[in-house]
């Protein structure tokens, strides 16, 4: 069976450059999320009523946006509140941190105070300060409960990696929407059903497996 | 001292607009929960009860719509289609790929839902004499539906949330009103603060409902 011809380039520009960008983008993005939103969430554990307030606002305003707004805020609006001007691909990706960390704190949040009063207070008894309590005895602990929320967060992170494509990042929706702009000039037929189902079919493939994976987790460690 | 930097009567001029955007983006979020909800009941009962075939496809739909970016979806559905001649306007795709979106969600909250209702209720609405059907219409689908409600909701605010990716396809709802507004007028900065103010005060105003509805409908525990 020989493909048209008008396949190969479009798949190749689709992988090559969108896929790149696309993965690209999901790991800065799960790592940055990961990081600031573990950080986060522990701190909200903190009984000290400014700090819980700043970061239970920094929570709800990022998970009650849609991500395309704080994208459009991150890219359109900065430059005129404090001139701050980043590109596309750095936009979405800090739009997608904002978004991301949000959900992990929460998740966090609840990962920390899952774990009894008693690990506190032993370690405490070990002379462990707040700061070594946590490294060394909470967040292990918590993290196995935070594998499931956190591999849902990567399938999130992934998909949402598209909303890119509105502010012009080449990814792999982008790249497929330049192809079917440029099939549709070049040989009039633009060929949007297969780009795009083939653009799901990307996404699908590495997404199920990811959400099998979550749902295994969740059944294994509940 | 930000809020004083923003030039109020630019947003003062152009409320009716937003308002229009606003509406439409309402309205599109009614359908399409409506819609949700049909979908979700429907096809979790079916999932839940194991009807043959129509289990089976629901299984296909939901890991499809649940593994694929909306936008996609979006996009296949505007730009995919016409191809073979099915050709629907900014305002069809919108409620129904976002309807198809959260029914698919909508299906697995109603599917757990269903499956968290003890057996013996069941076995209980049989025993009385109800049929299969009504067992389901007066047994599950109250207590199952109301287990399911929470997580029903966030799926519904979800939707709402959903249809600012519209903006994509040149549906205008208010996000893409607002950008409209801003490609006339060169100034960004007003329009997306009313338009994040705007979004956050409809999420927070429904997730205080939940919270309301929640505690209200309720189960009473047991003892």
């Amino acid at each position: 069976m020989t493909l048209p011809d008008w396949v190969q380039p479009v798949a190749e520009y689709m992988l090559e450059e969108g896929l790149t960008a696309t993965l690209r983008m999901a790991v800065l993005a799960v790592i940055g999320s990961t990081l600031a939103g573990i950080l986060l969430g522990t701190l909200l554990t903190i009984r000290w009523l400014p700090s819980r307030a700043l970061i239970r606002f920094y929570i709800e305003v990022w998970r009650g946006l849609p991500i395309i707004v704080t994208i459009f805020l991150i890219y359109f609006a900065l430059p005129g509140l404090i001139d701050v001007r980043l590109n596309a691909f750095t936009a979405a990706t800090v739009g997608l941190i904002l978004w991301g960390s949000a959900q992990v704190a929460e998740a966090t949040r609840g990962a920390v105070q899952s774990i009894p009063r008693e690990q506190h207070e032993a370690s405490a008894a070990l002379g462990f300060g707040w700061v070594g309590r946590h490294r060394h005895v909470i967040l292990p602990q918590a993290l196995r409960r935070l594998l499931p929320p956190l591999v849902s967060l990567l399938v999130n992170v992934v998909q949402n990696t598209t909303i890119a494509a509105i502010i012009g990042v080449a990814e792999v929706l982008e790249a497929g929407n330049r192809s079917v702009e440029r099939l549709t000039f070049t040989t009039s037929e633009s060929h949007a059903f297969e780009i795009f189902a083939g653009v799901m079919a990307i996404f699908f493939v590495i997404s199920f497996p990811l959400t099998r994976l979550a749902a295994y987790l969740e059944r294994r460690l509940v | 001292m930000m809020l004083a930097a923003l030039d109020w009567s630019f947003i003062l001029d152009h409320i009716p607009e937003l308002a229009e955007g606003l509406g439409r983006t309402l309205k599109v979020s009614a359908l399409a929960i409506a819609g949700a909800f049909v979908v979700g009941a429907v096809l979790g009962a079916a999932r839940a009860h194991r009807v043959p075939v129509v289990s089976q496809l629901a299984a296909v739909y939901v890991e499809l719509i649940r593994n694929t970016p909306i936008l996609v979806q979006i996009f296949f559905v505007f730009y995919g289609l016409p191809q073979f001649g099915i050709r629907l306007s900014p305002f069809t795709t919108a409620w129904l790929s976002v309807l198809i979106w959260g029914g698919a969600f909508n299906t697995e909250n109603f599917r757990a839902g269903f499956e968290a209702v003890p057996r013996r209720f069941r076995e209980a609405g049989l025993a009385l004499g109800f049929g299969r059907f009504e067992t389901f219409l007066h047994v599950t689908l109250p207590i199952g539906g109301r287990i399911a409600l929470p997580s029903s909701i966030n799926t519904y605010i979800s939707v709402l949330k959903n249809t600012s990716l519209l903006t994509a396809i040149g549906y205008a709802e208010l996000t893409n009103v607002s950008r409209s507004i801003s490609a006339e007028t060169f100034r960004d900065t007003e329009m997306l603060v009313v338009v994040a103010v705007t979004y956050l005060a409809l999420v927070w105003t429904l997730s205080a409902l939940i919270r309301v509805v929640e505690k209200r409908l309720a189960l009473p525990e047991e003892s």
